[in-house]
């Protein structure tokens, strides 16, 4: 009995919870691949922006700011960019970073049958170029204003040496386990299903980390990882708004959120003639109560939408125009302009005596999603469209419907780099424009704005496009989320952006 | 003599069942909607998605598909995961112990609370305590794993900082008995409720209806000692239907248990299976069929081996 005593003494002795000092731990929900050209996922993305610096990174207010590169210049024609690169930067191996490890990078990016999940991000370069070893070019097919933000975004520098010529697929001991980077912290060890350790790079090239060592750890449920932070063995997790009530006054946990370059939408098949009609897409744009729907199902964390440039892209986010409204009468005039008028029963109806029919298909899974195009169909439906709500698995939403264009409305959304380039989704035939817009208009204004160069010129350029959206929507944007995050309150350092962009900056982070 | 050829009988027929079953896996697989989480990107363009497809083969006939399977499988290449990039097969068999470790654990607790409690329980019927044994294990039946699993993380994790929230082991902390002792405290308990509860249940008829039949009472008659009785001729009988409930039990071993590994954030097969069906990871989910297919046959065959020590009219 004695014994027993013992044990439990031992068991339940030692205090749980808290890791060394000096240990941010951070929450992923699936095992990382821990390179930046091959990374599929959010998890594996979230952690080569630790391990793996671009050439440039985000600031605070979401611009270009030096990275690997010390500076750059363009030249006139917006075709040439040049980059300065740091001196004395080592990887994590103790070898020196050049100018060939940036043109290896982007060789492997530009090849598709590398593994390379970048390559559309930079199908506008031609080659890069090592011309010293600090010195390396880019030459564009075409004029790109995004080009910069995207270098900045998920495009980490892998060093070449450690390849030795093999397809970067197959290094699966890079890949899972030793990774090699510049950034501020690098990987000690990685236990599969566990658990990731890094500890601070004294050779760092940037400021001084504060951290002694990360620790990712694999939680992949939602409540778990909200219990994990309430327990001390997590400093940081992003929730979904259901989970706010289980963190919202907890002690020595505080709440922030950020907004995020991402707009949630229902796409409805323009190759469908009841879609066509840019008189119907304003209607179905005036018909719903978007207050609701933030208020209700997110819990106020997401912002009104006013075009498909989201509030988080502060610099051409048009906050002139104002937010799109909620007017049914308006809306039921637009309809019968474009020849529905509600017949018996209350359905909309066209002259051939058609209902207004259409199936909305959502991801099954998360609850937010869900209970939005809930709220999109009851609308609708008050409306007199004769609607039904169907819920698949995501990849099938994708794969079998999104893809091949065989659907009637859908509600999705796109994260995007923090720029307002959005040809390649709303342009006539575009690869990302699933939903099939086309405004002649909206093509040249979105080709213009991807090769401007200059900012004043750019903005007034998306300026025009977002007031064109109200004239002829492209999709019906229903929000812009907010990404909430629930942090240690001992946490400082850490900057006001979503978790994406503030762990290109984690060196900064640091305990109270 | 004809033992062996009995024992090389059911290893053929293992080997046909576990044909039948990876090739309904592959079909069912291909069949479903949706597609690798790889290709799920909507923001992937034409070429990126065939350079996938093609690299991992997608874009060949699904019969050939199939037979490239067979054949690789046969050389001991079981492919490489879409989801993790290592090969299948050592994905896999990294998280065999983890998962052992916990559903054995599990299960042997389970025995051994509902082994004594239920078959006192099937001999006392009726009296309070087997009445209370009743409520309890019907309670622990109708908790759900995973409401019950969040609700213990937050009494002994969140608020009493007595045990780990999840995991196997402190990341980073040198690796001791009683570190792993702690991990293991709340998921061994959630899993091996539901379980225990049923074996108790099943115990308990078992004994019940073994102290009435006829030979017991002739037993008793012929004036044999209270003990004797039990011990020679209710649990020797009652104990039969158990193991084989227990063989029923026993592939959980193996396939792990996906709710309470994902609530645990336990690196088991539970999960990973969960992991790699969500995300038609094709080579890890076959590759787990496989192994939990080959368990399962294998564990039915020591059972079929057990038996006739258990109860001596098998052997005949």
């Amino acid at each position: 009995m004695r014994r027993l005593a013992l044990g439990v003494a031992i068991l339940f002795g030692c205090k749980s919870g808290g890791a060394a000092p000096g240990t941010l731990q951070l929450a992923l929900i699936n095992d990382p691949i821990l390179n930046p050209v091959l990374a599929p996922d959010i998890g594996s993305i979230l952690v080569n922006k630790v391990i793996f610096p671009g050439l440039v990174r985000p600031d605070e207010h979401l611009r270009p700011e030096p990275d690997l590169a010390e500076s750059w210049t363009i030249s006139p024609d917006g075709r040439t960019y040049t980059f300065k690169l740091r001196a004395g930067v080592k990887w994590h191996d103790g070898q020196p970073f050049r100018a060939r490890d940036v043109q290896f990078t982007f060789e492997q990016i530009l090849d598709a049958n590398s593994g390379s999940m970048l390559w559309s991000d930079f199908s506008m370069i031609d080659r890069v170029e090592a011309a010293d070893s600090l010195t390396v070019t880019f030459r564009l097919k075409t004029p790109s204003a995004s080009l910069l933000t995207l270098l900045g975004y998920n495009a980490g520098i892998i060093p070449e040496h450690a390849f030795g010529g093999k397809p970067i697929l197959d290094n699966t001991a890079f890949n899972r386990g030793k990774p090699i980077g510049t950034g501020p912290f690098r990987v000690v060890s990685a236990t599969p299903g566990s658990s990731l350790i890094l500890e601070a790079n004294p050779d760092y090239f940037g400021s001084p980390p504060r951290l002694r060592q990360v620790v990712f750890r694999l939680v992949p449920d939602g409540s778990a990882q909200v219990a994990g932070l309430r327990a001390g063995e997590l400093d940081l997790v992003t929730i979904e708004p259901a989970s706010l009530p289980g963190v919202r006054g907890a002690p020595g946990i505080v709440v922030r959120d950020a907004t995020v370059p991402q707009h949630y939408f229902v796409g409805f098949n323009q190759r469908l003639a009841r879609f066509k009609p840019a008189a119907v897409r304003r209607a179905l744009d005036l018909s719903i109560n978007r207050r609701a729907i933030v208020d209700g199902v997110l819990k106020g964390s997401a912002d009104l939408p006013v075009g498909t440039i989201p509030v988080a892209l502060a610099q051409w986010f048009a906050d002139s125009l104002p937010r799109i409204p909620y007017d049914t009468a308006q809306a039921r005039q637009l309809f019968a302009s474009a020849g529905w008028r509600r017949g018996a029963g209350g359905l909309l109806r066209n002259a051939a005596g058609e209902p207004f029919r259409f199936t909305l298909l959502v991801d099954k899974g998360n609850p937010s999603r869900e209970q939005a195009a809930l709220a999109v169909l009851q609308d609708l439906k008050a409306m007199g469209a004769d609607a039904t709500l169907q819920t698949l698995e995501f990849s099938s939403l994708v794969r079998d419907y999104l893809q091949p264009g065989r659907f009637e409305a859908l509600l999705i959304w796109w994260t995007t780099p923090p720029d307002p380039d959005q040809f390649s989704y709303y342009t006539t035939g575009q690869i990302n424009n699933n939903v099939a817009y086309s405004n002649r208009r909206a093509d040249s204004l979105l080709l213009a704005g991807r090769g401007e160069t200059d900012s004043l010129r750019r903005r007034a350029v998306y300026l025009a496009f977002q007031a064109l959206e109200r004239e002829d929507p492209p999709v019906l944007v229903l929000f812009y989320p907010r990404e909430l995050m629930a942090m240690s309150a001992r946490l400082t350092g850490v900057p006001r952006l979503g978790i994406r962009d503030a762990l290109r900056h984690l060196e900064s982070f640091g305990f109270r | 003599m004809g033992y062996s050829r009995f024992v090389l009988r059911r290893l053929l027929q293992g080997l046909a069942v576990l044909w039948i079953v990876t090739t309904a896996t592959f079909i069912l697989l291909h069949l479903a909607p949706g597609g690798p989480a790889i290709l799920a990107d909507p923001k992937l363009s034409p070429v990126e998605r065939q350079a996938i497809e093609h690299r991992l083969g997608l874009d060949r006939p699904l019969p050939v598909q199939y037979l490239a399977w067979h054949r690789n499988l046969l050389r001991g290449d079981l492919g490489k995961s879409y989801l993790y990039q290592t090969p299948a097969g050592r994905t896999v068999l990294e998280r065999v112990p983890n998962t052992l470790l916990l559903t054995g654990l599990a299960l042997t607790l389970s025995l051994l609370i509902a082994l004594p409690l239920g078959s006192w329980a099937g001999r006392h019927p009726g009296k309070p305590a087997d009445r209370l044994l009743e409520l309890a294990s019907f309670t622990a039946l109708s908790l759900p794993t995973f409401w019950f699993g969040i609700v213990l993380i937050i009494l002994f994790a969140a608020l009493w900082h007595l045990l780990p929230a999840g995991g196997m082991a402190t990341p980073g902390l040198e690796s001791s008995l009683a570190d792993r002792a702690r991990h293991l405290v709340l998921p061994v308990l959630v899993l091996a409720l539901p379980g225990t509860a049923e074996l108790l249940r099943y115990v308990r008829s078992s004994v019940a209806s073994a102290s009435t039949a006829p030979h017991v009472t002739a037993a008793r008659a012929r004036g044999i000692g209270e003990p004797a009785v039990s011990r020679r001729h209710i649990l020797r009988n009652a104990l039969l239907p158990v193991v084989t409930v227990i063989g029923l039990q026993a592939p959980l071993l193996v396939s792990g248990a996906a709710i309470t590994e994902t609530i645990f954030s336990w690196p088991g097969m539970g999960r990973l299976g969960v992991e790699a069906a969500l995300g038609r990871d094709y080579p890890v989910v076959m590759t787990i069929t496989l192994a939990v297919a080959a368990a399962v046959i294998l564990i039915n065959l020591l059972l079929d081996l057990v038996y006739p020590l258990v109860d001596p009219r098998i052997r005949a």
